[in-house]
């Protein structure tokens, strides 16, 4: 969350509220809220490694509001992270492992194991349908993150069939 | 490969056509060449060396020379008269062989001796009447002489008057011919090397034999000219047909070839995508197909040649002289090359279509727009007319430009098919009612030694036969160096039945009616005065109407008896004259009787003092050229299938697209195989309606064209019956349905499997 | 068929078999032995690597196709007997297919299209335009029935393609990758509308290799090589709370 939350700040202060209304407009329902406190420790980290500085706002009777302002390291880091690629594993699988280890134990069956997880692909599949019926139209944002995720189950899917082709 | 078979097939037929069509029109043509004719005759007198002749370089062979005789023959029993030159040879002469028709040649030991053989002539025997068996007096030879065969030579024939028949004797009976010096003489026919050379020769055989020896030359020439005159019509008709047949078939094979093309757009797209250009792409397409057209142009010719003339029949012989004439130099090569420019032509079209073929195969699933679609469909489906009809009409016509054009492909075989049935059905019109076609009388009596007063009764003896009194002068017109002939027919109180087509009949002085000729020679028309001279004296008459003349190239007038004799005797001095009699009676017979008995019956009445003669009906001499209408109609039918065969396929190709829709929807396969086969029907239905009604128009233009252009006048053509257009459309129709049966029934229950990639 | 009386299964198979004979070619078999249930107002989905039958399973089941041995009953009748006549027939009345591609008479308008099945089972005119009419509005094409297919894009033509499907009120509607030729834009509409007319009560069976499309329906049947490989009934569990994108991805950053 922490490049998230400095280049959220390259447009303008913001203290940490504000921070977490945005994040949660961002993906809108949905993604996982972020959680509060975690913000503010991530606001933390960030602050101690000078990449943004704080500010205390006196408040008439309430506890002071920290306001959050993006330093020019901070700038540099967000400009350093939009301008490197993402290479990073895409996918983190453990029912690989499990197929692939099924012969070796000698009890768990290879085909039970791929229709049980393409069930399972199939009804987080008709959840995210109803979640993208749910969501805003307009929240294109959102549309998209909720089809990137269809997507991947689809590449599953498809990946199981081939396992099927293959090791059956 | 369907396409070389298609070409060839109808090279051939179109070879083998126009073989006929050149044997069966030009009889003069076909004699000649059979008869290995001589081009110029020359008749001198007697004891002239005429024999030196053929010592001329220009001379390729000579036949006889002859020794001859004039004579004067008189058929037994008849009367009928006709100047004679009896040639003697003992064998039948090689260059110039008459050609036997009926009966047989001379042959030396029977035909010798107490009852010599004769052989004729065919134009003077067909004048006397005479046939083989009969008897014949001739003047000078005390014994009658048989008549044993008739034969064709290419002479100009026997003109009355003018020039003597040919007529051939064994040596011996010309000996016993008592004949005096100016009767005999020699004649010898030459044949050249080169026929350009016959004015050359005929001066250097004058300058030879010195021309106060010669009494008569003749050319070729004038025997093709004379022979000419009848057949031009429909001969002409034909050859217009033999060009029309050309297009149909061009037609046909072009919209094979285009049709190909669509058949072949993903291969044409996907050479595209590799990389051809869309001109290597045509050229590549005209490659193929020329190639494919010339082979089997080539294929179809060199079959033709080699085995047209093993055909048997008509064609076979057609094919075999056909090799002989002149024509046949060039006429192959032309008709290969037109076939080949004309399949071309149609190959460069849908050659430039298939390099517009986008490089994309694009799924066929989006079709054009067709029509705008109106709730016809739906109303006639909610009526329960049956749905193969309904989507068969709607898959038929859907795309006014596709449909018209395979409408007019395959109206075309049919309008020409319905010309040749309105050709046929105006020769028709000669033979059954030719009184309509200015031929009311069949048979003409004229007697020498009868007066009228015994005539008349003699003549009306018969129930039904009506004879009219009349006369011929030949009348010389200002401007024109030839003769019309003046005719006067009936009398006033009998008009003699012309046909009228234009005008009316002619009833007062000074009226007549003239023919299609004569108005073309004297640029005239009905309602002007013309004048003419006969032996000296003036004839003004008023042309009141038209009427078709079928002799002599339609340059005749004809007005009544009266009329003639009226103004005949109007410069006679004589007053008081006895009525002049006619001088012969055209006899109108009553329909069905035959003319032949009414002829013998009169001869025997009249104790062989009457002579009576057929009037020659220019429909007898065309006869041959029913067959190669018969024949052109088969070349026509041909040409309509192949046209058919494409419509079909391009229409269950057309329909397999919406295979699977169809049966969703829940068509049984009967039913989808009657939309396919409605479809073609439609098609097929519009096209003969179309094809039958322009074929009707143009048929009785065309006729009436050649009528007008040949003399004899517009008038003559006769249309089908609606019976048989009715007939011609309902078996076409049929055909079409019967043939797009099997294709639809076959595309009908093809596999899903396939119709999906099959269209794409 | 009286669809009130509940009577048994709408599709019951039992063993069906088919191979595919292409000329020249070894033959495939494509269906091997198959025993298949679907109730009234299911929507079952067939899933599997292309190649493996579903579609030739389809067009078993809807009379395109005979099976070379097996039972087949729609609707308490003994169907795989039944010559091609008795086939269409039955297609008229009761079974409503959608394609791929070609769904459509491509000289037919919309209306006429849509129309062809009501008039061809007898419906007098006016009802069947009255049918139509109600069903082209549902699939939002008010405004097209004069229209050639031509002159429609994929997404529309599907629509018309189902209208013309559903218009005579169909025991079973067999659709065969309705959205496999569409952008995907015209699979979510084609994916509403069969969500659609299945909460009518419409029972459907989709073949799709689209696991959208797939987990859209009641039942997944993953055919895999001929034969049924899993048969699930999605959604089954409720203890779990829905799944949501993060039980795919996690956001970096």
């Amino acid at each position: 969350m922490r490049l998230p939350l400095l280049a959220l700040l390259v447009s303008g202060p913001a203290h940490g509220y504000e921070l977490k209304q945005a994040l949660e407009n961002l993906l809108g329902a949905a993604y996982p809220q972020p959680n509060v406190g975690q913000i503010y420790v991530t606001l933390g980290r960030l602050e101690k490694t000078g990449l943004i500085e704080g500010e205390d706002v006196e408040q008439s009777d309430r506890p002071n509001k920290r306001i959050y302002r993006i330093t020019a390291a901070g700038r540099e880091t967000v400009d350093a992270w939009f301008e490197e690629s993402t290479a990073e594993p895409r996918v983190r699988d453990e029912f690989f492992m499990k197929l692939a280890l099924a012969p070796h134990t000698g009890t768990a069956d290879q085909i039970a194991l791929i229709n049980k997880q393409r069930r399972h692909y199939l009804n987080t599949m008709r959840d995210l349908s109803k979640l993208a019926a749910a969501e805003d139209r307009d929240n294109r944002v959102a549309q998209l993150l909720i089809e990137g995720a269809m997507l991947h189950l689809q590449a599953d899917l498809d990946w199981l069939e081939r396992c099927q082709e293959e090791l059956e | 490969m369907l396409i070389v078979l298609a070409t060839a097939g109808i090279t051939i037929t179109l070879l083998l056509a126009t073989a006929l069509f050149a044997y069966a029109t030009d009889p003069w043509q076909r004699v000649f060449t059979q008869s290995s004719g001589a081009h110029v005759w020359i008749h001198t007198r007697a004891g002239t060396a005429a024999g030196s002749l053929a010592g001329l370089d220009e001379v390729r062979a000579t036949s006889g020379p002859f020794r001859t005789v004039r004579a004067t023959a008189g058929l037994q029993p008849g009367g009928a008269r006709a100047t004679l030159e009896l040639r003697g040879t003992a064998q039948r002469p090689t260059t110039a062989a008459p050609q036997i028709v009926a009966g047989r040649w001379l042959d030396a030991d029977t035909d010798a001796g107490a009852s010599p053989g004769i052989v004729l002539d065919s134009s003077v025997a067909r004048a006397m009447w005479a046939k083989p068996g009969d008897s014949l007096v001739l003047s000078g030879i005390a014994a009658h002489l048989r008549v044993v065969g008739v034969a064709d030579t290419a002479e100009a024939g026997f003109r009355a008057g003018e020039s003597p028949g040919a007529a051939w004797v064994l040596p011996t009976t010309l000996a016993a011919s008592d004949a005096g010096g100016d009767q005999r003489g020699r004649t010898i026919g030459l044949q050249l090397s080169d026929p350009a050379d016959t004015d050359y020769v005929v001066q250097r055989a004058v300058t030879r034999l010195g021309a106060d020896q010669i009494t008569d030359v003749s050319t070729w020439r004038q025997a093709k000219a004379a022979a000419e005159g009848d057949n031009q019509l429909l001969g002409r008709l034909l050859g217009l047909f033999g060009l029309g047949a050309l297009l149909a078939a061009a037609l046909a094979v072009g919209g094979a070839i285009s049709t190909r093309v669509r058949a072949h757009l993903r291969d044409i797209s996907i050479l595209k995508a590799i990389g051809f250009t869309p001109g290597q792409v045509v050229r590549m397409f005209l490659a193929l197909h020329l190639g494919l057209a010339l082979g089997g142009v080539a294929l179809g010719a060199l079959l033709a040649q080699a085995l047209g003339t093993l055909v048997p029949g008509r064609i076979g012989d057609a094919m075999a002289l056909w090799r002989q004439l002149p024509e046949h130099a060039w006429l192959p090569w032309a008709i290969s090359g037109g076939v080949v420019a004309f399949i071309g032509s149609a190959t460069c079209l849908a050659a430039w279509r298939a390099g517009r073929v986008p490089p994309v195969p694009v799924a066929r699933a989006v079709t054009a727009t067709g029509g705008r679609a109106t709730g016809l469909t739906r109303r006639a489906l909610g009526l329960r007319i049956p749905p193969a009809l309904v989507l068969g009409w709607r898959g038929a016509f859907h795309r006014p430009l596709r449909s018209s054009a395979a409408v007019a492909r395959l109206a075309v075989p049919l309008l020409l098919i319905t010309i040749a049935l309105g050709t046929w059905t105006t020769l028709d019109r000669f033979t059954s009612h030719p009184e309509t076609v200015g031929l009311p009388a069949a048979l003409t009596a004229r007697s020498d030694t009868l007066g009228e007063r015994e005539l008349r009764p003699l003549l009306t003896s018969r129930p039904g036969v009506t004879a009219y009194p009349g006369a011929e002068v030949q009348a010389l017109v200002p401007g024109q160096t030839g003769t019309i002939t003046l005719r006067g027919l009936g009398t006033e109180a009998h008009p003699y039945p012309f046909a009228v087509v234009e005008g009316r009949a002619a009833h007062g002085p000074d009226e007549a009616i003239a023919g299609q000729g004569l108005l073309d020679l004297l640029d005239a028309h009905v309602g002007d005065w013309v004048r003419m001279t006969v032996a000296g004296h003036p004839h003004v008459l008023h042309i009141v109407g038209r009427t078709i003349e079928t002799a002599d190239a339609g340059r005749v007038v004809s007005t009544t008896l009266d009329t003639l004799r009226d103004d005949d005797t109007t410069g006679a001095t004589s007053a008081g004259s006895p009525s002049p009699r006619p001088d012969f009676y055209h006899l109108v017979l009553p329909h069905g009787v035959d003319p032949g008995v009414v002829r013998d019956a009169l001869t025997k009445a009249s104790a062989g003092r009457l002579e009576v003669r057929e009037i020659p009906n220019p429909a007898e001499q065309l006869t041959a050229v029913r067959a190669v209408a018969i024949g052109l109609i088969a070349v026509l039918v041909l040409i309509g299938l192949a046209e058919l065969a494409t419509t079909i396929g391009a229409g269950v190709r057309d329909r397999s697209r919406d295979l699977l829709a169809l049966k969703a929807v829940g068509l049984t396969p009967r039913q989808i195989t009657a939309v396919i086969v409605s479809a073609t029907a439609f098609v097929t239905l519009a096209a003969a309606l179309a094809g039958t009604a322009l074929g009707l128009l143009a048929a009785e233009w065309l006729i009436n064209l050649q009528g007008r252009t040949s003399g004899w006048g517009t008038g003559i053509a006769q249309c089908p019956a609606p019976a048989v257009l009715l007939l011609v459309i309902a078996v076409a129709v049929t055909i079409a349905a019967a043939a797009s049966l099997l294709p639809a029934a076959r595309a009908a229950r093809r596999r899903l499997a396939d119709s999906a990639s099959a269209v794409l | 068929m009286n669809r009130d009386e509940p009577s048994g299964p709408i599709v019951r198979a039992a063993g069906l078999v088919k191979t595919h004979r292409p000329e020249g070619a070894a033959p495939v078999p494509a269906v091997r032995g198959v025993d298949l249930c679907i109730e009234r107002g299911e929507f079952v989905a067939v899933t599997g690597p292309s190649g493996a039958g579903k579609s030739t399973l389809l067009h078993l089941l809807g009379g395109l196709d005979r099976p070379d041995s097996g039972a087949l009953w729609l609707d308490g009748r003994r169907v795989d007997a039944y010559r091609e006549a008795r086939w269409a027939e039955l297609r008229r009345n009761h079974i409503g297919i959608v394609f791929q591609f070609f769904n459509l008479v491509s000289n037919l308008s919309v209306a006429d299209n849509v129309e062809l099945p009501a008039l061809l089972a007898g419906r007098s005119p006016r009802q069947a335009r009255t049918d139509r009419a109600e069903l082209l509005d549902e699939l939002g094409l008010t405004g097209k029935e004069n229209c050639t297919p031509g002159e429609l894009s994929g997404g529309e033509q599907q629509r018309v393609a189902l209208a013309r499907a559903l218009v005579n009120a169909p025991s079973l509607l067999l659709a065969d990758e309705p959205a496999g030729s569409l952008d995907s834009k015209g699979t979510r509409e084609v994916l509403r509308l069969l969500a659609r007319f299945h909460g009518r009560g419409q029972t459907i069976l989709l073949v799709t290799h689209d696991a959208r499309m797939a987990s859209a329906a009641d039942r997944v049947i993953s055919f895999y090589d001929g034969q049924v490989a899993d048969d699930a009934h999605l959604g089954g569990s409720r203890n779990r709370p829905p799944a949501g994108v993060a039980d795919v991805l996690k956001l970096q950053g």
